[in-house]
């Protein structure tokens, strides 16, 4: 039975039909590409992108700038902006205006070094040479399409130097809409509730359209508008993101990651476009890589409100195991290294023992998601050390030994316990009123995706060559980051790939 | 005129009721799940249940499907909506969910608001917002 038939069938309306059991009847999928021989095309436009995040968008407008005419941006969900508009708005560059203005000697090839040091080895130079070399560029179409940074720069961790702007409103969102906006202005047609299904091919393997699903609901997993085939003149750009949130296939790479740790992603992160470019031939890349956020709650969902506020704060604060009252990574090591040391915290019985982050509330304050971390509930203020000790069962004497030991390495500038870079936590004692707010990891970003290079054309596993009319951007991509993407990476990586991609269609290759 | 319009023109609350119950029952009312014949629904739209008139949001007769993302805006208007929920407190100003930091003005109405079934909104995946007012 085909989905549609399917959904025919239904009845929806029937009083008693449950949101719930509704899921469990979809059909299944017809899969594998088409020939364009067969197809009857419904729609055409010269560039189709599947995906409205940071890459799509980005292509969206490099596209119109180029001069490609017709250029359609489809999305599976109800909103534009994909997981971007809930990422945190941060955004690493080298060699930028904050950075003069600051004084910080960065350069392409030292916030290459550091991005290869997180990836262990394995990422891929050459793209992440290319994206640092055109991070700024990549700043500069946010800035002239209306985002809005704040006027100093962070060091994330594994950063060896502070090159990390934010949107004024902390999240991806204060770059997504303007670049949604400015699509509009430049007449890329944007459309919703579009699920990808599969990919056309003419005769000699080109990639020459689309199947898409639409009027598409992702919660109840059912199209109810026709499946229309669009032709793509000259070329796909795939920029749907990773597949944090598509629990059998994470979990089928890496088996920790079931259904009990949870993710930061938006729900349309299920990794189905990539799926279908491994049919058509792509060469599968690093998929097991999937990364956790070490600054995620567990008193709050997704990415939330207290990844941000630690990001900002974990430079000048401490993590705190509450069984030992000590101390237990380096607060800016890398996301897997400090990932891997928060899993640990367990109590006797083997149970997650959510670390604490405890910071001076003097500190805190400064950026403005403190605010909103007490107001909603999912971080907490405290008059004095012991008030915080009962609260979080910490043993108070250890707890207060280590504060002063850390306050210690405040003052003399070197962390004698794990190695911190003190740099950004000069004369920022831990003091009370203290802020707090629990640790635990969450599935935040896949490394791994289908290999491209540097083009942003799709590599086929048998040829080595370039997939014609295929092109990919962002988190749907794999082998940039290897094992470890550092923090505030990801913009860059996606506006900078998105923007290849359309100069790359717009240069008439592959 | 298509048949949603025809049926708009003899079968809708106008803007302006709309606006006036708002006013009336506080801007946050969301209106009780009722239960009609064969069906569930909101009790401000009980004309409509209550005479089986599905056409007026559906566009056809016997729905078998959501309506049109906009076919709630045919009476309701966004400007008035976001107007009306917008947090007095400056630093709040994108947590109004009708024009919100995330998707501004233009996440559909169905994402957050059920008409024949309580759903959640959108922002609970990650935010511990209270909407106290809002049928779950």
């Amino acid at each position: 039975m085909t989905r549609k038939q399917h959904d025919r069938d239904r009845r929806r309306f029937v009083k008693g039909a449950a949101a719930a059991g509704i899921a469990g009847l979809a059909g299944p999928r017809l899969i594998g590409a088409a020939r364009a021989s067969d197809t009857e095309w419904h729609e055409s436009y010269d560039l189709v992108i599947i995906g409205s995040g940071f890459a799509g968008l980005a292509a969206g407008i490099e596209a119109r700038r180029k001069g490609i005419e017709r250029v359609a941006i489809f999305e599976k969900m109800p909103y534009f902006g994909g997981n971007s508009a809930i990422n945190g708005g941060l955004f690493a560059a080298p060699g930028t205006p904050l950075q003069a203005k600051e004084n910080v000697d960065d350069s392409v090839e030292r916030m290459v070094a550091d991005q290869v040091r997180s990836g262990r080895g394995v990422a891929y130079e050459g793209l992440l040479r290319h994206i640092a070399s055109n991070a700024a560029d990549a700043l500069t179409m946010c800035e002239d399409a209306g985002a809005e940074f704040h006027p100093y720069l962070q060091q994330l961790g594994g950063h060896s130097v502070p090159r990390t702007y934010q949107t004024t409103v902390n999240c991806g969102a204060g770059i997504t809409q303007p670049l949604y906006r400015k699509c509009q202005e430049l007449g890329v047609l944007t459309r919703n509730r579009c699920r990808f299904e599969k990919f056309i091919q003419d005769d000699t393997g080109r990639v020459v359209g689309v199947t898409l699903a639409t009027r598409y609901y992702y919660d109840r997993d059912v199209s109810e508008g026709e499946t229309i085939n669009v032709k793509a003149e000259r070329g796909v750009l795939v920029a749907t993101g990773g597949f944090s949130q598509n629990i059998a296939l994470r979990s089928a790479q890496d088996p920790t990651l079931t259904t009990e740790v949870t993710s930061t992603n938006a729900p349309g992160a299920t990794g189905e476009a990539m799926l279908e470019m491994f049919r058509l031939g792509a060469v599968p890349v690093h998929l097991a890589y999937i990364q956790s956020g070490p600054w995620a709650s567990p008193d709050e969902g997704g990415f939330g409100y207290v990844s941000n506020y630690s990001i900002y704060n974990f430079p000048h604060s401490v993590a705190i195991n509450r069984a030992t009252g000590r101390r237990f990574m380096n607060e800016i090591a890398d996301r897997k290294t400090r990932a891997d040391a928060e899993l640990a915290n367990r109590d006797e019985q083997g149970k997650p023992l959510p670390p604490v982050l405890i910071t001076s509330y003097s500190e805190a304050i400064k950026h403005p998601s403190a605010k909103k971390v007490l107001k909603y509930g999912v971080g907490w203020k405290f008059e004095d050390l012991a008030s915080l000790a009962k609260e979080f069962g910490i043993p108070l004497e250890p707890l207060k030994e280590q504060i002063d030991e850390y306050n210690g390495y405040v003052r003399g500038g070197e962390d004698k316990q794990f190695g911190k870079s003190m740099e950004l936590a000069k004369g920022k004692l831990i003091e009370a009123p203290f802020t707090v707010v629990r640790l635990w990891p969450k599935v935040h970003y896949c490394q791994g995706g289908v290999e491209i290079n540097v083009k942003a054309e799709v590599i086929d596993s048998s040829s080595g060559l370039a997939i014609p009319g295929l092109y990919a951007a962002g988190e749907v991509t794999g082998g940039v980051h290897g094992v470890s993407r550092l923090g505030s990476c990801s913009i860059p990586e996606c506006l900078v790939m998105g923007i290849t991609a359309a100069r790359t269609v717009a240069g008439g290759a592959a | 005129m298509n048949p949603i319009d025809k049926n708009l023109t003899r079968n809708i609350l106008s803007p302006i009721a709309v606006v006036a119950s708002l006013l009336l029952f506080g801007a946050y009312a969301f209106g009780d799940m009722k239960e009609y014949e064969g069906i569930d629904g909101r009790s401000y739209h009980a004309e409509m249940h209550e005479k089986g008139r599905c056409k007026t949001c559906h566009g056809v007769k016997e729905p078998e499907g959501y309506p049109e993302d906009g076919s709630c805006l045919r009476c309701h208007d966004v400007e008035e909506i976001v107007a009306a929920t917008m947090p007095d407190a400056e630093e709040d100003r994108w947590q109004n969910p009708h024009n919100n930091l995330h998707y501004g003005p233009d996440v559909p109405c169905v994402e957050c608001h059920g008409e024949h079934s309580n759903k959640a909104p959108l922002c609970t995946n990650c935010h511990s917002f209270d909407y106290s007012d809002h049928e779950y």
